[in-house]
């Protein structure tokens, strides 16, 4: 009987439901009204740049002119014929899928061997491990530690021990220059996502482990399966989206690194195939689509974590 | 109640299923009271009365305690800071039985009674734990001693001595000094040896004041911190380098080989660095104040607006709250790059090209900021905003006088996230007035001067890199507490 009803009366329900959230939004326009300032910058230089991306990617525009609509030409340039573009693709795509896992299984890993240091060692080791990530650009100095002549600091210790018998082009060389970089991008690696383990960890309740030992738990990874992970879910998943985000963002480092251009454009990332078009031949409409693109991955690549990891500890 | 030996725990109390009175926890020396936060004493009873007590933790420091009286009453506190209450309560409460402690003390207890025995975590005496870091400090003067030849010249004169009474030992004395010598001439033999001693200086450090699990083992133990020290090293040795060399002179920068740590340092570089830039059309002193200017404001905007956002969105539920956030959390993934170019052209349309606002507005608006905020004022006792609303506070009112007060722990880290990126900004696509320009990039000019300037580009990045980094070090323990509440619940 209360069923039928309610199936019957469905339509109205759903429409004083509405009406019921827009009573609710008028009674809370004080939450708007906070909410305001943040949303109108947040939704003038995040939301639509995306937008605007999305729209000139169909568009060729140089800024000066007007844009003018073109289809699906640029991203038919981009996949058929700019094999530049293929050659960033191919070296974000091995910059992700190698620094990406390993900078958050490191990251994990450190903030879980540091976790159970006393605490002045802890503190110490977390701004050992944190720094890297937040000094600026520190990591130009690694062009004197790869510089290519003998007075190179990696060149003069493999000159010394004899495993090298000529200095070498660490970074205007292809053949090494995609793992000098991944090298440092792991030494930048243990950003917030680390912070946010570190973190983590110190929330655990102490109580629970020794409760885990009684009931069997006999060491530390059966400890990290059945107790830690579990607990961690949400650091978990805010840690895998950090460690997307700058595996796809790279950037910075290659072009301070390897020149920009480097040789046979070996170090150039998607994003530095972005800047190129962008900012150096306003070509905006191709830089857009690329762009596009990479927001598209990016979400597609989110969406998978997220769902990996709900089964985590399960 | 004197104030002295008074601590405060804000939370709330629970009368009935239903009901919550707002107010503190005051406990002092052997007795708690609850005062509302209208002035009513709510309960009173001595810690000595608590026949059981429990607690069950909200994530943080946040938790609520279980308290039965011997009387038969029964208390239930939420309370902000409800893990050190409980700790407070544990070391005051002195006819606590021991078996209550907790779950393990239970199964414990079983155990026994089923006649199996279980042992607790070790502690180590005091005695040894005293030996170990006795040891460590003598590691440490020896690794010093070692490595500023001190022990090398300490063999040397012992053996010369000796060996003049004893002939024999000649050949030997001549052994260790080759030996120092070959020490001294080989980085690869100097890096092992100070590695090796300083896991052993790490390792009993750590054993002397750490409480060992029982269901670790040693040599698993040992690896750890062989791993942490080697990796910890590797880390650091960059920004050595980086430091190293910035107080390195021209000629060691140019060395063969190439050494880690400068043998006359200087502040030479520093120096020229402002020469240089005192050379330049725009005085140095500009792009520090630029850069100052546009760190403060825009950390400061940031922390504001983003707090704002962050408290409505943490504490009222209203239609397209959720979806907002959602969205913000997606947008976390974006770098300044990939939104760069549609920015440009939306600030250009805006007439905000070489202007400050350029670099302000995003900033104001970084997700970064909101995500951190908002999850860590979900942990805010919503008791807290209700009291206040039924005192007649006004929204603006509840935000600024109780609700930011209590997320100062989330300011540091919104502001450390904010200074870290404007502070490195260079900002060269949106500014080209070069009075305009900031620090960072005024510095990256001088840094692409080439060969010639290696030492000042060194300077640079002292420069730049020290300021996230003090600011980090003095704010860790802060920032810590945030991240707590930093994960992503699906």
């Amino acid at each position: 009987m209360q069923k039928r009803s309610f199936i019957g009366n469905y339509a109205s329900i759903k429409r004083s439901k509405l009406s019921y959230s827009w009573d609710k939004a008028k009674r809370m326009k004080v939450c708007y009204l906070f909410l305001a300032p943040y949303a109108i910058l947040f939704f003038t230089f995040f939301i639509l740049p995306i937008c605007t991306s999305i729209f000139y990617s169909f568009t060729s525009y140089n800024i000066l002119e007007k844009p003018q609509l073109v289809g699906f030409k640029n991203y038919i340039n981009l996949i058929l014929q700019d094999e530049v573009f293929l050659t960033a693709v191919k070296n974000t795509f091995v910059i992700a899928v190698v620094t990406g896992p390993i900078g958050y299984m490191l990251s994990f890993m450190f903030a879980w061997f540091i976790n159970e240091l006393p605490k002045w060692v802890r503190a110490i080791a977390v701004v050992v491990f944190y720094a890297p990530s937040i000094a600026g650009n520190a990591y130009s100095i690694f062009s004197v530690i790869f510089r290519g002549d003998a007075y190179g600091y990696l060149n003069s210790i493999l000159l010394d021990l004899g495993i090298i018998d000529a200095p070498r082009l660490w970074l205007s060389n292809p053949d090494y220059i995609m793992t000098v970089l991944i090298i440092v991008i792991l030494w930048m690696s243990m950003g917030t996502g680390f912070l946010s383990f570190v973190a983590g960890f110190q929330g655990i309740d102490k109580s629970m482990y020794e409760a885990g030992y009684v009931d069997g738990v006999r060491n530390r990874w059966q400890e990290l399966y059945h107790i830690t992970l579990p607990s961690m879910k949400p650091m978990l998943l805010f840690g895998a989206i950090m460690s997307i985000t700058s595996a796809f963002n790279v950037s910075d480092v290659p072009r301070a690194l390897a020149g920009y251009p480097s040789t046979d454009y070996a170090a150039r990332t998607v994003v530095t195939h972005l800047f190129d078009y962008g900012f150096s031949r306003f070509e905006m409409g191709y830089a857009s689509a690329i762009a596009t693109m990479l927001f598209l991955v990016m979400i597609l690549c989110k969406k998978v974590i997220t769902n990996a990891l709900s089964k985590v500890g399960t | 109640m004197s104030e002295k030996n008074l601590t405060r725990y804000v939370g709330t109390m629970k009368t009935s299923e239903t009901a919550k009175i707002p107010g503190e926890l005051l406990l002092e020396e052997s007795r708690a009271v609850f005062m509302s936060h209208r002035g009513a004493q709510v309960a009173s009873f001595a810690l000595n009365d608590i026949a059981k007590l429990r607690h069950t933790r909200h994530g943080g420091l946040r938790a609520t305690l279980l308290i039965n009286l011997t009387s038969g009453e029964e208390y239930s506190f939420t309370l902000e800071r409800g893990v050190p209450a409980y700790d407070y309560i544990n070391r005051h409460w002195e006819t606590r039985p021991h078996e209550e402690k907790n779950r393990a003390d239970e199964l414990r207890r079983l155990a026994e009674l089923r006649g199996e025995r279980i042992e607790k975590p070790q502690k180590l005496s005091e005695g040894r734990k005293k030996k170990f870091r006795i040891a460590a400090v003598i590691l440490i003067l020896f690794t010093v001693a070692l490595d500023t030849g001190l022990v090398a010249k300490l063999f040397d004169y012992i053996l010369t001595g000796v060996s003049y009474f004893v002939r024999i030992l000649t050949p030997a004395r001549n052994a260790v000094r080759d030996a120092f010598v070959y020490y001294e001439s080989s980085n690869l033999a100097k890096t092992i040896a100070n590695l090796v001693l300083i896991v052993a200086i790490f390792v009993l450090l750590s054993f002397s004041f750490k409480r060992r699990h029982p269901n670790r083992s040693v040599g698993g133990d040992l690896g750890i911190y062989f791993l942490l020290v080697f990796m910890g090293c590797l880390m650091v040795f960059p920004l050595v380098f980086a430091v190293s060399s910035s107080l390195k002179p021209l000629d060691e920068l140019f060395r063969f080989p190439p050494t880690v740590f400068p043998r006359h340092p200087t502040f030479d570089n520093f120096s020229d660095l402002l020469v240089t830039m005192g050379q330049s059309w725009v005085p140095f002193s500009r792009y520090l104040v630029n850069t100052f200017a546009i760190t403060f404001f825009g950390t400061f905007g940031h922390l504001i607006i983003a707090s704002m956002a962050a408290f409505v969105l943490a504490k009222y539920d209203f239609p397209g709250g959720k979806t907002f956030f959602g969205i913000v959390t997606t947008a976390l993934m974006f770098s300044g790059y990939v939104t760069g170019i549609p920015n440009y052209v939306i600030m250009n349309k805006l007439g905000m090209i070489d202007t400050y606002w350029a670099l302000l507005l995003p900033a104001f608006a970084a997700p970064i900021g909101l995500f951190m905020m908002k999850q860590f004022m979900e942990g805010l006792p919503t008791a807290l905003i209700e009291a206040a609303h039924i005192d007649g506070a006004g929204e603006f009112r509840i935000f600024w006088s109780i609700v930011m007060p209590n997320v100062k722990p989330a300011w540091l880290t919104v502001i450390i996230f904010s200074v870290q990126s404007l502070w490195g900004t260079s900002a060269s696509t949106v500014i080209y007035s070069e009075a305009k320009k900031t620090l960072v990039y005024a510095l990256q000019q001088i840094q692409a001067g080439g060969i010639a300037r290696t030492g000042q580009a060194a300077a640079v990045t002292v420069v730049v890199m020290i300021v996230p980094i003090i600011i980090f070090i003095f704010s860790q323990s802060r920032i810590l507490e945030t991240m707590a509440s930093s994960g992503i619940k699906d």
